[in-house]
């Protein structure tokens, strides 16, 4: 298997993240081109999360504002061997988390190595986004409603995000090194598509952590039907 | 050291280690969400403050604090909140610091009842409760610093009076109904009042005013037979970087038995008002805010105090965010005192007080952080003068 310079350098680029966090440690010999198989399926979830409390509000002189509560039942799926090929450079993607009613949403957020994030405030309060993850440390400072400031993430692994003015807010940013990944839908169905035949490792990453993990082997003439149950 | 004070230093480390290894966590919550616990632990060092310009009214110094408390919010129903919080103080027994029902009538309006032990409506910082919320370790003078003022004794004269200048953590004089306590500040931050207050809101306008008793030097007071404060607060939000307020507030400042004993046919009311402010955008916070305040006091023998003694006090603050989870904060602060006729001639009732402190935050997880601070004070008067301090201060928060 030939690596192309693009992935040497994404593979490289990519520092030590922890455990739970999808670090590309090599590239398999596979396929050489995407076939434009699909791997779907259904995460199913065992338990619900809680929601993410608020600081006892024992300081204020009233009730403080209402807030959404935030989406913890997505997943990501995404394979931890990444196909020859995953490390074409992409388009310059660009994604957004919004600041919306006190919560991030979505509340988690996969991307490429290379993604620029914007956040967005559409809160009548000011928000200050900040991380203090490994993968990228920020800190936005306080902006109102109406402005947006950007990131660019050029580092695989999981940030963490918060809000410096509300306790409750935080979200996770998912960076993974290639574009082989899926974000589960409100039904827990996710779907990979444009993937090359070849035997991958497929994980299932819920708040914080992998909750799953299953090798698999993508045949050149059918799709994949990967179902999961999962904390 | 003392013992408990050993004790704290040496679990502050097994704590920090504790919550370094926890998984980033908000505040835990229990029935649908429906009930909030929160807390906070921290532990401050300094060198021992010579000069007491650090003791605040439970004579405890705030930069040789050891502090953990634990706060709880139920909200059974959305118009409907009781609130609680436990604090202990360099490992002594914890104490209620607050207690009180919350209470919206009308759902979509911002109108709000509270009841019980409850915040202070004066001013900005008496609400600033957590360390976490702050970069410097120091609590500013106006809300802590002891003048020589006492709610259970009143001076004989101005010359008495004029005698326990910058003496204020253990003032002495003869009318008094204990032997020894410590002074007044212009206003007790750390203790909170009893009582029922009321905060409504329209747009960028908020109106708080409350009934509650003691003052704002003596809050939270349940021994005086009645004697109420009332104090209000109006606060104007022109945009999301902006805060102005203006305060007001009168209560009974002695005790009943000090009125009851040496004042019963004189006032003695404290008086004050206040003017705070904040600006913030992007990583810049300025806040500022100024008490004066008057305490009325018996004219029993001569020299006569004739006229209420008053003072004048106020910070400002500046944070900076000079990268991420490290933040730069200074703050400057004076206080100021009326003049009194003494034998002596014509002097400041107490002596001014100034400070200077710096220092930087530095955020090892979201909500564990470390503190490094430096304190430089100045006085006109007393044993220590003029003294400096280096602090540090470990913080963990859920």
């Amino acid at each position: 298997m030939v690596l192309t310079a693009a992935a040497r350098a994404a593979a490289l680029r990519c520092a030590p993240v922890p455990a739970a966090v999808l670090f590309l440690a090599a590239v398999p010999a596979l396929c050489a081109e995407p076939a434009g198989l699909t791997v779907h399926g259904r995460v199913e979830l065992r338990r619900p999360l809680g929601t993410v409390a608020r600081r006892p509000s024992v300081a204020e002189l009233g009730m403080p504002p209402g807030h959404d509560v935030p989406d913890r039942s997505r997943c990501v799926v995404y394979f931890e061997v990444a196909p020859q090929g995953a490390f074409e450079p992409l388009e310059l993607p660009r994604a957004v988390l919004d600041q919306r009613n006190q919560a991030f949403v979505p509340y988690v957020l996969a991307i490429t190595v290379g993604t620029t994030v914007e956040f967005p405030n559409d809160d009548d309060t000011y928000h200050n986004v900040f991380s203090l993850s490994k993968a990228r440390r920020f800190d936005l400072g306080r902006y109102p409603r109406g402005r947006s400031k950007s990131i660019r993430f050029d580092q695989a692994g999981v940030v963490r995000v918060f809000c410096e003015l509300h306790s409750h807010m935080s979200a996770y940013i998912l960076v993974l090194a290639h574009r082989y990944f899926a974000m589960t839908d409100a039904a827990g169905d996710y779907q990979i598509g444009a993937v090359p035949p070849g035997t991958y490792t497929l994980a299932v990453w819920r708040d914080g952590s992998v909750r799953a993990r299953r090798t698999l082997h993508v045949p050149e003439d059918a799709a994949q039907d990967q179902n999961f149950s999962v904390d | 050291m003392r013992p408990r004070t050993r004790l704290a230093a040496a679990l502050l480390p097994v704590g920090a280690l504790l919550l370094a290894w926890a998984p980033n966590t908000s505040a835990i919550d229990a029935w649908d969400g429906r009930l909030r616990i929160g807390g906070e632990l921290s532990g401050t060092i300094s060198p021992v403050d010579r000069g007491f310009f650090n003791y605040s009214s439970y004579e405890l110094s705030s930069l040789r604090l050891f502090r953990a408390s634990v706060s709880a919010e139920v909200q059974p129903v959305s118009s409907l909140a009781l609130l609680v919080e436990l604090r202990s103080d360099n490992l002594h027994a914890p104490e209620i610091d607050a207690l009180y029902v919350r209470f919206r009538p009308w759902p979509k309006r911002v109108f709000d009842i509270q009841a019980g032990e409850v915040p202070p409506v004066f001013g900005a910082f008496a609400r600033r409760r957590y360390a976490s919320a702050e970069v410097l370790p120091g609590v500013p003078l106006a809300f802590q610093y002891l003048t020589s003022l006492r709610a259970d004794a009143v001076p004989r004269n101005a010359d008495e009076l004029l005698s326990q200048r910058a003496r204020g953590w253990s003032p002495s004089y003869e009318l008094a109904t204990n032997s020894k306590a410590a002074g007044l500040p212009f206003m007790d931050a750390g203790r909170w009042d009893v009582g029922v207050e009321a905060r409504a809101g329209s747009g960028p306008i908020e109106i708080a005013a409350a009934l509650t008793q003691g003052s704002l030097s003596r809050p939270g007071a349940s021994d005086d037979g009645g004697q109420k404060q009332l104090a209000a607060r109006l606060a104007w939000h022109p945009s999301p970087a902006w805060t102005l307020g203006l305060s007001a507030a009168r209560g009974e400042y002695l005790t009943g038995e000090a009125v009851a004993r040496f004042a019963s046919s004189h006032p003695a009311h404290q008086a004050a008002w206040g003017a705070d402010v904040e600006y913030s955008r992007g990583h810049l916070i300025l806040q500022g805010e100024a008490i004066w305040s008057q305490w009325e006091l018996p004219a029993l023998a001569a020299p006569l105090i004739a006229a209420p003694v008053s003072g004048r006090g106020g910070f400002a603050e500046l944070r900076y965010k000079i990268a991420p989870g490290l933040t730069l904060a200074a703050r400057g602060e004076h206080l100021s005192f009326s003049r009194v006729n003494t034998s002596a001639g014509i002097e400041s009732w107490e002596a001014p007080v100034s400070r200077l402190e710096v220092g930087l935050k530095y955020a090892l997880r979201p909500r564990v952080s470390l503190k490094a601070a430096f304190q430089g004070n100045w006085r006109d008067a007393g044993r220590v003068r003029q003294e400096n301090l280096v602090s540090a201060q470990v913080l963990l928060w859920f």
